[in-house]
């Protein structure tokens, strides 16, 4: 297993705000954490990315403990994060932020490969790559942030709410690049709220509410459960 | 109305005068762009470097060339040392005003202790050295401060745009907890810059021994000018800190020959004003 994470808690200060959550990632899948706005989704993959200390529990990348690797260990072992609202930096170009993904020796080494790289995936990114990444739309902008995270070489690629703001063409096209990420060698664990989307591309899926993970299983099984559709189908 | 002669000689003496504001305001203007420190001590630790320049070359007859080759390693030192306490006590942005207030503060009492509030003047036969350019002077120390402040300014330029640990410092200032997920750890480069920017005050008060005239209150005195020349120049760009110490050297200059010298404290504050009336997001 890839990715192992067992009776994981984080929180903020003293409140909690993932209780007691279990999830496999194995290389090669595509794993969706599906449910509502503030059910601790970003906690969950922040605590991932190493950008919150779990609080108890497991957290097991390729076998080794992460829960005591310091912020910036987290990229150096294959784990890179596109963040909730990209988060990119805004004030530099789109190709210093590519730049920043190979900030590591190891995938600085390859820096004209995977820049070849994104620009192949992002043809209009190579056009823009002078241009400061905040004066970009809000699509171009999630193309960086996936791009500087394939920068990075990782071995897991998270996704936090991808969809989140971008037109509902651009939403279409954000998916297929998330199949194809995956198609290139690197698992993704990918949490969204646009349940449809999320579940038509995953191997597996886990729904989490309040916290908790309620509901795990293939995406087709979770479709059928009566509970999945009535809250986030509405049918 | 003054000739065109002299309004021509102040606008010389005035750029010349602004590379000192350039080269002070350098550092303080990375720490405070890029790790959100304002170092008011930054101008303290200037003048122990200035008053150690005077103390070699006068007491055991260094040439300033030389003991700044001593003094801008041992400032980078002082300046780790100081970014130690910013880290051991979480310092934040308004923290770091009140402890390097005090640092300063300190430095001052220190420097007065062993040098007493008496002037010192470091007397050197080049101290007035000029070129003649037509019918105007160029005093040639300051032509080389503004030379070094130029070499400094444009190095820290390049050293942020075109190598990685610059990158990763420009994307810590904007987002450090995504940069350290793409694996900066910024620390360590925040080590680096604090200890970069004292060397910068060492070089800075080596001239500032060649050029004026030393007294422990003096630290204070460009605190003011050299705050608004960091903040006209943009937080963070050296390049702009030198363009706009200039800038304010030769305004102030202009009005002291066309109004008075007592307009020239006035300048500094009037372009900072007009600057954030004109863009309230400028710096």
């Amino acid at each position: 297993m890839l990715l192992e994470i067992r009776n994981l808690h984080v929180g903020y200060g003293d409140a909690p705000a993932v209780w007691d959550v279990s999830i496999d990632v194995d290389a090669g899948e595509i794993v969706s954490v599906i449910g509502p706005n503030g059910a601790g989704k970003t906690t969950l993959i922040n605590a991932i990315a190493g950008m919150l200390r779990a609080r108890q529990g497991q957290l097991r990348f390729d076998g080794a403990d992460m829960t005591r690797v310091r912020p910036h260990g987290f990229c150096e072992r294959g784990i890179a994060l596109v963040p909730e609202g990209r988060r990119l930096f805004t004030k530099m170009t789109v190709e210093e932020n590519l730049e920043l993904g190979c900030y590591l020796p190891r995938p600085r080494a390859a820096r004209a490969q995977s820049l070849e790289r994104v620009y192949e995936l992002f043809p209009i990114l190579r056009q823009k790559r002078a241009q400061a990444a905040g004066e970009l739309s809000g699509g171009q902008q999630q193309m960086v942030a996936i791009g500087r995270a394939l920068m990075a070489q990782p071995r897991i690629v998270l996704f936090d709410e991808p969809s989140l703001g971008l037109a509902p063409t651009i939403v279409d096209d954000m998916f297929d690049i998330i199949v194809r990420v995956r198609d290139g060698g690197a698992a993704v664990l990918l949490v969204e709220q646009n349940v449809i989307k999320a579940l038509s591309v995953a191997d597996r899926a886990y729904v989490l509410e309040q916290g908790r993970i309620v509901a795990t299983g293939l995406p087709d099984e979770l479709m059928k459960q009566s509970h999945i559709r009535e809250a986030y189908l509405g049918v | 109305m003054p000739s065109a002669t002299l309004l021509g000689q102040a606008l010389i003496s005035g750029v010349l005068a602004g590379g000192m504001y350039g080269l002070l305001a350098l550092g303080l203007s990375l720490s405070w762009g890029l790790l959100r420190l304002v170092n008011l001590s930054h101008f303290a630790l200037a003048f122990l470097a200035a008053y150690l320049t005077y103390e070699l070359g006068t007491t055991y007859h260094v040439a300033p060339w030389w003991s700044v080759l001593l003094i801008v390693p041992s400032m980078f030192v002082i300046g780790l040392a100081q970014h130690w306490i910013f880290v051991r006590f979480k310092v934040n942005e308004l923290g770091s005003l009140l402890i390097t207030f005090s640092f300063a503060v300190m430095l001052e009492v220190g420097i007065q202790l062993y040098w007493t509030a008496d002037y010192r003047r470091f007397e050197t036969h080049y101290a007035t050295w000029s070129l003649k350019a037509g019918p105007f002077y160029i005093p040639v120390l300051e032509l080389i401060l503004c030379l070094v402040a130029g070499v400094l300014a444009w190095g820290t330029w390049l050293w942020l745009r075109k190598t990685y640990v610059g990158k990763a410092l420009r994307a810590s200032a904007e987002d450090a907890d995504i940069a350290a997920a793409y694996g900066v750890d910024h620390r360590k480069l925040a080590y680096l810059l604090s200890g970069v920017g004292a060397a910068y005050a060492g070089v800075a008060g080596t001239f500032i021994a060649l050029i004026a005239t030393l007294a422990p209150a003096q630290i204070w005195a460009w605190l003011g000018v050299v705050f608004a020349v960091v903040i006209i120049g943009r937080l963070g760009n050296p390049l702009g800190a030198l363009a706009a110490g200039m800038l304010i050297g030769a305004s102030e200059s202009i009005a002291m020959a066309i109004l008075s010298p007592a307009w020239a404290p006035v300048v500094s504050f009037s372009v900072l004003i007009a600057i954030l009336l004109w863009d309230p997001e400028w710096s």
